[in-house]
């Protein structure tokens, strides 16, 4: 069971590794609001649970977020076997590998910089 | 850590940790060179410098300016007219360039006097002209002249004009990188927020760190207007001075080049609250969803996916018809900085094509991340690569084309290995649909070419077939295609115009009048 949600954990990143931008902000600052304003999004959609976008920041996240719910429900047919508490599972998975890539795992030496 | 030890440079053991091989199981936390470091002594880079990085890539483009250095001639005759980031008032800023032509008394003696008297005479020179950048060098900056103080000196004799003052000597940055960072600070700090525009939109953005090589800005901001969008300033290819110093009132910050102009983009948000949002137009794909993530932002996606599906429709069979032919061809992907991670994981889904090795001359540990993520298992990652090592890498690699500047490109012609243009492109614009297949139609000529086949054969010592009839470009790339592809009637080669700029500058748009209470100064 854990290597199967490692799996689907492991697709859903190649996908946005490969297709996204707004993972690599240039500090880790800046990384860890994209990730969790992106991805809480984005398991809100999928979810199909209430979104704020008033503000022009959350409305850049949700935009990136309806395009990656997008073409996960479009390229992982696994992920409409999911009920809500299973998605938000993954999505947390998803959340944390993301967030040891791109940040606490990162071996960019400009992450830590305190200024642009 | 998957390092990779080029023989040439064994006697450079710095150079070991600047090259990577993503292996099997590979991530960003095990595979990733070290980058933005000053060259190591030794190694001959292809690096320019921050002067380079500030005037050449960011502020030249600028169409309506004086681009003047102070300093030695050379400088600027070396960043003149080497990119071809063209524009619609007649190319004004490719066609002059000036410099104060610095010698050696000025040295001893200081140049703020020359400084001031070539700003007056080029402002006489070009009567409409208004506005100028002054670009700092090595050599005045070394002196310590006050180029700020000489450019306040003139504004207060000729109120009509304006000066931007770039301090970024060459010195100033381990590359041109150095000098992309110093501009944009500095123009945010000095001239944004100057002029109050006439915003005509519901929908505002600026264009940031797009620079219009061969037509890139305007076919997407052809894009955005028959979306209703108000394109307020492009950072800054085709861009205006003027345009430039309102970025403040945009609703959107729609970025392209992230490795140029990132910094504007991040300050803007800090300071005016304007949100920043990425995009690729390189691909079908990523532009597709690029153009319906900034028409969602504004909630007018409808308008964006009209258009995704009318120019896909239109030149999909085209692409296809490359990627049945490109399939397969191992590509060197050796760009100076963003377009690394623009194409890397474009060209292998669209054309087919595998990437079999990144490098960049000025980019950050941040683009080999997005540059690494985007390339499958196996491809070399170098940083700030010398010559010697791309050599090395070709032969060893066998690539069937690179994509890099014109001088490592000629190095590789050397190699009998062809390449593209990735700077100022061949046949471009490479930008939006239709750009993309002419940029897979420059591949698929740079591969198939017939004049590059004669270069296999080594006159000195391989018998000339003399039987064998000259073989077109089709002839060769069609030779182990199946008949269904050939013959296919869905698929076809670009069928495009030579010029597919001009007319976009004479087209008009559908109206969308604005909902909204607009500013009028």
């Amino acid at each position: 069971m854990e290597d199967k949600m490692k799996d689907r954990i492991e697709q859903l990143v190649d996908y946005i590794m490969k297709h996204c931008l707004w993972q690599f902000h240039s500090r880790a600052w800046d990384r860890e609001k994209q990730n969790e304003g992106v991805l809480t999004k984005t398991m809100q959609i999928l979810c199909e649970e209430p979104i704020e976008k008033e503000t022009p920041a959350d409305r850049c996240y949700w935009v990136d977020a309806i395009c990656l719910a997008d073409a996960f429900k479009a390229r992982y047919s696994w992920l409409a076997t999911l009920d809500k508490a299973e998605l938000k599972l993954l999505m947390q998975g998803l959340k944390d590998r993301m967030d040891y890539l791109t940040i606490t795992g990162s071996l960019n030496e400009e992450l830590t910089d305190s200024k642009y | 850590m998957p390092y990779h030890e080029f023989e040439c440079s064994k006697c450079i053991p710095e150079r070991k940790k600047h090259a990577v091989i993503k292996g099997p199981g590979e991530d960003l936390t095990s595979a990733l060179p070290l980058g933005y470091l000053n060259t190591i002594p030794g190694s001959i880079s292809e690096r320019g410098c921050a002067y380079c990085g500030a005037k050449h890539v960011i502020g030249t483009p600028m169409k309506d300016v004086i681009h003047m250095s102070h300093g030695p001639v050379g400088c600027t005759y070396d960043t003149w007219q080497t990119k071809r980031y063209i524009s619609d008032n007649d190319n004004y800023q490719l066609k002059y360039t000036y410099a104060t032509d610095m010698k050696e008394k000025h040295i001893i003696f200081g140049a703020e006097k020359l400084l001031k008297q070539n700003i007056i005479e080029a402002f006489k020179a070009f009567p409409k002209i208004k506005r100028m950048t002054l670009y700092q060098t090595c050599a005045s900056a070394l002196i310590g002249d006050d180029i700020n103080a000489v450019a306040d000196e003139v504004m207060e004799e000729m109120p009509d004009v304006d000066i931007f003052v770039c301090n970024a000597p060459g010195f100033g940055g381990p590359s041109q990188s150095g000098g992309h960072h110093k501009i944009n600070i500095a123009w945010i700090n000095q001239k944004v927020g100057n002029v109050e525009p006439k915003i005509i939109s519901d929908y505002v953005i600026n264009y940031v760190g797009e620079y219009n090589i061969q037509g890139d800005q305007e076919v997407m901001v052809d894009y955005f207007r028959r979306m209703g969008i108000q394109v307020l300033s492009t950072f800054t290819g085709n861009g205006s001075y003027d345009d430039l110093r309102a970025m403040h009132r945009a609703h959107l910050n729609v970025l392209e080049c992230a490795r140029s102009a990132e910094y504007i983009c991040n300050e803007l948000r800090v300071r005016y609250g304007t949100p920043r949002l990425d995009i690729d137009g390189f691909g079908f794909e990523a532009l597709s969803s690029s153009l319906r993530k900034v028409g969602l932002f504004f909630g007018i996606e409808d308008r964006a996916q009209a258009i995704i599906d009318e120019e896909t429709a239109r030149w999909k069979p085209e692409l296809d018809w490359y990627k049945e032919r490109l399939r397969g061809k191992k590509v060197c992907l050796w760009p100076g900085g963003s377009k690394l991670w623009h194409w890397a994981h474009a060209i292998h889904a669209e054309m087919g094509v595998e990437v079999v090795s990144v490098y960049t001359k000025f980019g950050h540990q941040g683009d080999m991340e997005k540059g690494i993520a985007r390339c499958e298992e196996g491809a070399l990652a170098i940083d700030d690569p010398n010559e010697l090592e791309s050599i090395e890498a070709m032969e060893m690699l066998k690539p069937d084309i690179i994509f890099t500047g014109k001088r490592p490109g000629e190095v590789a012609k050397k190699l009998r290995v062809p390449y593209l243009n990735a700077h100022a492109y061949h046949n471009g614009p490479y930008k939006g649909f239709e750009g993309w297949v002419r940029f897979a139609r420059d591949i698929y000529n740079g591969i198939y070419s017939p004049i590059h086949q004669l270069s296999f054969v080594d006159i000195s010592k391989d018998e000339i077939p003399t039987e064998t009839p000259f073989l077109t470009q089709k002839m060769i790339s069609d030779a182990s295609l199946s008949e269904e592809i050939t013959s296919s009637q869905e698929l076809r080669e670009y069928s495009g115009k030579y010029d597919s700029i001009s007319p976009l500058r004479s087209k008009t748009y559908p109206d969308f009048p604005a909902q909204k209470k607009l500013s009028v100064v």
